[in-house]
């Protein structure tokens, strides 16, 4: 019964079909995500490893299967409530406890780094200015960028705005953090300061599924992972599992590529 | 052609082109106020997500059916549709015919009352100028808008709904702001537009400055010092019009630099 509550995210065979079901991006993926995982997914481009982490908080809508979020199956439409009556999902009402970091930062150009973070605290949690700004400060702090509050995007590299997305999206509080490669748009000197940044939240025990290609990092901070080819999930199992004793051949050939 | 006695004859009517000025001015203001106001509600209609026939898209599980008659019907929206008609028809016709079904058809039956606005224009057909104008520069301006709101990057609102913002707040905080800032040479080209396309209200007896162009020819048998004079208003019009936009444009950039 612990085992049970204790997954957070339970997918179960999902699927996402692209031109009439001729594009498999997701072919029958099953994983369960529990509280506590720094789960991180590997595998080759187009191997359908963005889709499924984007499938999580429904920027994705698959074709077939389930994903079961806090209880809730998030992939339809309408759910049944306890008291057996069908009511329409809000979807929003789990994103807000779904952070998601993305490749290209996707931070707000028209806003002051602090406008950025504390925008969905005070228009979605309905937190005063003063608390939200108050935490944003925190946060920033914690990731070296106190000074760059009032700046605006453009005015920051590439590294600091992937640390500004990080603590907008933690400025919400959310049960779990998605990222989709977050340093694969950054250039090499500054992939660590972000990677650094993710490593603190694994520490702190924030649950994380990471989609990367840096093997170093995923060796270092997960201790699960996947490794998905063809929209198929392949091999999961501990770092040490996946890094120093592969079993499938596709996940052998490519980490020889990679390593 | 021009002749300084002319000019002087046509200056002794120089008070209807003033009244002519304030009626262009008024037109065009409330033209732009209740334009803008339509395109935008279009522009909305036009990318809102009303399906009301939604239920009939979905499988027995509650999920969506992805392809076939009954994805169409679930995935039809009225709201878009008849946005889309409006526009394609207002775009696809003269104005000339649009402000006459509206000023000889529509308001046909309509008694305004003999109510002069500043105690010279005549509401009766200052009112039908002003909703022809409006539709029409309407349907445009919701083009420019809706054009500019799909400029914006999607993960500009993949991030926003991530953060779990709803729809109307990702359009209202993150995508509008931005798209304004995009649209607002295209806009200003429009409202200029507005200002020029006022003077063919002219044809249904509103008094902006061609109706004093008319006035004073009839009283002086001058045409072409009337029109110079109503060629240096309109330019004095629009030119500081487009001006107070790029002001505008400039000051709104700030985020793009550094």
């Amino acid at each position: 019964m612990e085992t049970r509550d204790n997954v957070l995210i339970s997918v179960n065979d999902l699927q996402k079909y692209y031109n009439k079901g001729t594009i498999k991006a997701l072919d029958g993926i099953s994983v369960d995500i529990n509280r506590g995982d720094v789960m991180v997914i590997i595998g080759p481009s187009g191997s359908g490893k963005s889709t499924l982490l984007r499938s999580l908080n429904l920027m994705e809508h698959p074709t077939g299967g389930t994903i079961v979020f806090d209880g809730v199956d998030i992939t339809k439409k309408k759910i049944k409530t306890p008291d057996g009556k069908w009511e329409k999902l809000d979807i929003d009402k789990h994103r807000q406890k779904m952070g998601m970091v993305f490749q290209h930062f996707n931070l707000f150009p028209h806003m002051t780094i602090m406008d950025n973070i504390t925008l969905a605290p005070i228009k979605v949690h309905g937190v005063s200015k003063e608390q939200a700004e108050k935490t944003a400060l925190e946060l920033l702090d914690r990731v070296g960028l106190k000074d760059r509050a009032n700046a605006y995007p453009i005015q920051l590299s590439g590294g600091q705005k992937q640390r500004v997305a990080i603590v907008r999206a933690l400025a919400m509080e959310p049960q779990v953090m998605l990222f989709d490669e977050p340093t694969s748009a950054l250039d090499p000197e500054m992939v660590g300061e972000v990677l650094d940044v993710i490593k603190e939240l694994a520490r702190d025990g924030m649950t994380m599924v990471i989609v990367t290609h840096e093997m170093g990092f995923a060796k270092e901070v997960g201790n699960r992972v996947l490794f998905m080819a063809d929209g198929k999930l392949l091999e999961q199992g501990t770092p040490q599992d996946i890094f120093e004793n592969p079993q499938n051949p596709r996940l052998k050939e490519f980490l020889s590529k990679v390593l | 052609m021009f002749t300084i006695a002319g000019f002087k004859k046509a200056f002794d009517y120089i008070d209807l082109f003033k009244q002519g000025l304030i009626c262009t001015v008024s037109l065009s203001f409330f033209t732009v106020i209740f334009g803008f106001v339509l395109a935008l509600i279009l522009a909305v209609m036009r990318l809102s997500d009303v399906r009301p026939f939604r239920s009939f898209g979905l499988s027995k599980d509650g999920r969506e059916i992805e392809e076939g008659f009954r994805a169409a019907v679930g995935r039809f929206n009225p709201i878009s549709f008849i946005a889309a008609v409006y526009v394609e028809v207002f775009r696809a016709t003269p104005m000339l015919v649009q402000l006459f079904i509206i000023y000889y058809v529509v308001f046909a039956n309509v008694s305004f009352p003999a109510y002069k606005i500043f105690g010279f224009i005549r509401a009766d057909r200052f009112i039908p100028g002003v909703v022809a104008l409006a539709m029409n520069s309407g349907a445009y301006l919701s083009e420019i808008i809706r054009a500019g709101i799909q400029s914006i990057d999607g993960g500009q609102t993949e991030a926003a709904r991530s953060l779990g913002l709803s729809q109307m707040s990702t359009m209202r905080y993150i995508i509008l702001p931005q798209a304004i800032k995009n649209i607002l040479p295209p806009i200003a080209n429009e409202f200029v537009t507005i200002i020029k396309e006022s003077s063919i209200c002219y044809t249904i007896g509103v008094q902006e400055i061609m109706y004093a162009v008319a006035a004073t020819k009839g009283a002086t048998y001058r045409i072409a010092e009337p029109l110079i004079i109503a060629t240096c208003v309109y330019f004095c019009l629009t030119f500081p019009t487009s001006k107070i936009i790029a002001y505008f444009e400039r000051r709104m950039s700030r985020g793009d630099k550094r």
